[in-house]
């Protein structure tokens, strides 16, 4: 039987963006399926509102949500529907996904990370696994990445470094904030390596895209210059160009049909007209980010997949990973430094660009010996004042705050001090509580039983988020901050996300085979971060961008 | 990218069941009735919230009040765009009940003719209950909002907000088509089931 189109791909994030280009270019017909609406640069301003205070580039939680578990002081856990809690798990439901909203801090894994359970040994109440590939097997694709995404950076030498088979980035670092200088001279003081954090933004005008215009106003904004590396700027629009890619946005896929082999016969969703359709193709490509992949192919049951696609072992779903970590901030207030400086500090626009990895590994017998550590970056307080001003509207007992005394909080908040905020990622250990399943009654606007999220974390990543942490407060308190805080918890960042179908060579402990094809299915691939056994202690999105470069070469192979 | 200030359903009826011990029932049922016969163009319950939102965010000589960011305006235009939710309108409109209802059995006023101490009062005592206090939150979220967001959504005219608080904006900032509401209900034009 023929098929509509060679490959379709769920969704059109990082981790469909470079199997739609790759084969594209490869002269193969491509189908994109995206849920969310088709913006461009056209429709992205600097806007208080669309950003970060109302759902615009997210669903409505009426209309779609999850159901979130927590765990209760006595053992049970029990799950709240984010209608109800408010608690927004969406991260940008638009054609290019979330990419569109990244920071773009962007790492490589250490070649360590490729194999955790070797290097470090278990952890008892954790599921750590080795990879089944190495750093070598995925390097030629960060490397790919870095031109195709326009990554900008400057390689700096430091014991943690990891290989690089070019000598440095394609692009020239984003430029600097002045307060880099500041950050730059309290870590030579304590012996620390400050790094230049690599971004995928563009520095300099290329490949039609323009160069970042530096509004101040880059992550969970929209990109009006086209600069940030997101899926549909760097990728999706030239995939379109060469004619064989076509992209349906506002496309719900509710379910992948599978025949009585276990193979993948057909893809169904409802159009923009709410009319419910169905597709085809001889290769399907899941890449919904981690939770509603895992959400979709438990709802994609068959005859030969009657718990969900690739659950035949009760893995689909499972280890699930965020970012461990935590984040603080110091406060420069401008009346302690003469008028340049301060004038400086006030500066809006440039980028931080500074990170730590000096204990990507810790070796301290604080720690009992040599464990995984993780990444610290510095950035300044996100740009939005709303939300800025909005925390003052409460004093410290929870009162409300009105009237002058409202006002000069504000008044002081906003004119007297430069905040500079860290964070900190280390790895979220997978564990048996942190896992993605159906709920049996919450359902979206189709009808569809909605994803339930249960969150629990290891004990020992906030250990770890604490000793770095603390190692990010040196750098404050070496460069004088005043009012410094921070904050280590356990509560998962929805942006950082992945896991749930891991990839492994036995198909009894995981989902997807090395090349990221479910095991028992002959033509089905997951190419978002899904595949992550253990989630590496940096931002996910160069990593699950290399990835699918990387399984674009295996399906360009087949086809 | 959640929107915090909503209330969720769960909360809300919590709230009510707060309010309805706090008040005489008959006095919720009737300022409730009366929010949800309201007109926008009736001068209650908006010569009150006016009143109210002037109190939490006093004008003075060299900073902008209330008025002065056209708080009482931004408030409508938000409350009139799709999709503001139903549970917060009705709360809006009920707070303006209770205060005035506390005002007329204090002093046998309402509350825009108390002077300044007795706003502050009473304003406190209708904070000290759960449902108070949220009314006043939300007050006070789209106060804030309206000192703050992009002109073109009626708020900050000529950015005062911007310049009294020395931010700078991004750029490009919105445009009249492009307000975020506009984008939204694009997006579910064709979706909604």
């Amino acid at each position: 039987m023929s098929k509509d189109y060679d490959v379709c791909i769920i969704g059109s994030g990082a981790g469909g963006g470079p199997v739609a280009l790759e084969l594209a270019k490869a002269g193969k017909s491509v189908l994109v399926l995206e849920k969310g609406p088709w913006l461009t640069e056209k429709d992205f301003y600097k806007d208080e509102l669309a950003c970060c205070r109302r759902s615009v580039y997210t669903p409505q939680l009426e209309d779609e949500k999850h159901v979130i578990e927590e765990q209760y002081r006595d053992g049970s856990w029990q799950g709240e529907s984010t209608e109800d809690s408010g608690w927004d798990f969406w991260n940008g439901n638009v054609v290019g996904g979330s990419s569109n909203f990244m920071s773009g801090f962007f790492y490589r894994l250490k070649p360590e990370d490729f194999h955790l359970r070797s290097e470090f040994g278990s952890i008892e109440g954790a599921n750590i696994a080795d990879w089944p590939i190495s750093y070598d097997d995925l390097e030629p694709y960060y490397t790919k990445a870095e031109t195709e995404i326009g990554i900008s950076g400057q390689v700096k030498q430091h014991k943690y470094q990891e290989p690089r088979s070019t000598k440095d980035f394609p692009y020239p670092p984003t430029s600097e904030h002045p307060i880099v200088k500041h950050i730059d001279e309290a870590c030579d003081q304590l012996g620390f390596s400050s790094l230049k954090t690599p971004r995928a933004i563009l520095s300099k005008p290329d490949m039609g895209r323009k160069s970042c215009e530096y509004s101040g106003y880059c992550g969970s904004y929209g990109c009006s210059t086209g600069a940030k590396g997101s899926s549909r700027a760097a990728l999706l629009n030239r995939a379109i160009k060469t004619g064989n890619c076509k992209i349906l946005p506002n496309a719900k896929v509710v379910k992948i049909e599978s025949d009585n082999k276990g193979n993948v016969t057909s893809v169904k969703y409802f159009d923009e007209k709410n009319i419910k359709k169905s597709v085809s193709a001889k290769i399907v490509v899941v890449a919904c980010q981690a939770i509603e992949t895992s959400r979709l192919l438990l709802a994609s049951t068959g005859a030969k997949h009657p718990n969900g696609l690739g659950n035949n072992h009760n893995q689909l779903g499972k280890n699930l990973v965020f970012s461990a970590g935590g984040s603080g901030t110091g406060e420069f207030t401008y009346s302690k430094f003469d008028k340049l400086t301060a004038d400086q500090l006030k500066i809006r626009g440039p980028f931080v660009n500074r990170n730590l990895q000096d204990w990507y590994f810790i070796n301290d017998k604080k720690m009992g010996g040599t464990v995984k550590g993780g990444t610290i970056d510095f950035l300044l307080r996100h740009p939005n004042p709303i939300s800025k001003a909005m925390r003052l509207k409460r004093d410290e007992n929870d009162k409300l705050v009105w009237g002058k005394e409202l006002k000069r909080k504000i008044k002081s908040a906003f004119v007297s001090t430069q905040d500079l905020r860290f964070e900190v990622f280390n790895d979220w250990l997978p564990t048996d509580n942190c896992f993605v399943s159906l709920d049996n009654k919450v359902k979206d606007k189709w009808g569809s039983a909605v994803a339930k999220i249960r969150i629990g974390y290891h004990e020992h990543d906030l250990k770890v988020g604490e000793y770095l942490s603390q190692k990010a407060i040196k750098v404050l308190q070496q460069m004088n901050a005043d009012n410094i805080r921070y904050s280590v918890s356990g509560s998962p960042p929805a942006n950082l996300v992945a896991g749930g179908c891991r990839f492994g060579n036995d198909i009894k402990t995981s989902v997807l085979n090395k090349d990221c094809k479910v095991h028992d299915v002959d033509n089905l691939y997951v190419t978002d971060g899904s595949f992550m056994p253990t989630g590496g202690s940096v931002p996910y999105t160069w990593t699950i961008y290399a990835n699918s470069f990387r399984v674009a070469d295996i399906i360009k192979k087949r086809l | 990218m959640a929107n915090t200030t909503l209330l969720n359903r769960r909360e809300f009826m919590r709230l009510l069941a707060t309010a309805a011990a706090a008040y005489p029932l008959s006095s919720l049922a009737s300022s409730r009735q009366q929010a949800l016969t309201l007109d926008h163009t009736i001068k209650e319950p908006w010569r009150t919230i006016s009143a109210v939102q002037e109190h939490l965010f006093p004008a003075e000589k060299n900073s902008p009040g209330a008025s002065d960011i056209n708080a009482l305006q931004y408030l409508q235009n938000m409350m009139a765009t799709p999709d503001f939710d139903t549970e917060q309108r009705i709360l809006i409109h009920n707070g303006v009940g209770w205060l005035n209802d506390l005002a007329k059995k204090q002093h046998a006023k309402i509350f825009i003719q108390l002077d300044t101490d007795s706003k502050e009062k009473i304003l406190r005592q209708v904070e000290s209950s759960n449902a108070g206090s949220r009314w006043l939150s939300t007050l006070l979220t789209y106060l804030i909002e309206a000192l703050l967001s992009d002109p073109v959504y009626s708020g900050n005219p000529n950015g005062i907000g911007w310049d009294w608080l020395q931010h700078q904006p991004g750029f490009p900032l919105p445009t009249e088509d492009k307000k975020y509401f506009k984008m939204r209900k694009n997006r579910y034009r064709h979706t909604k089931a």
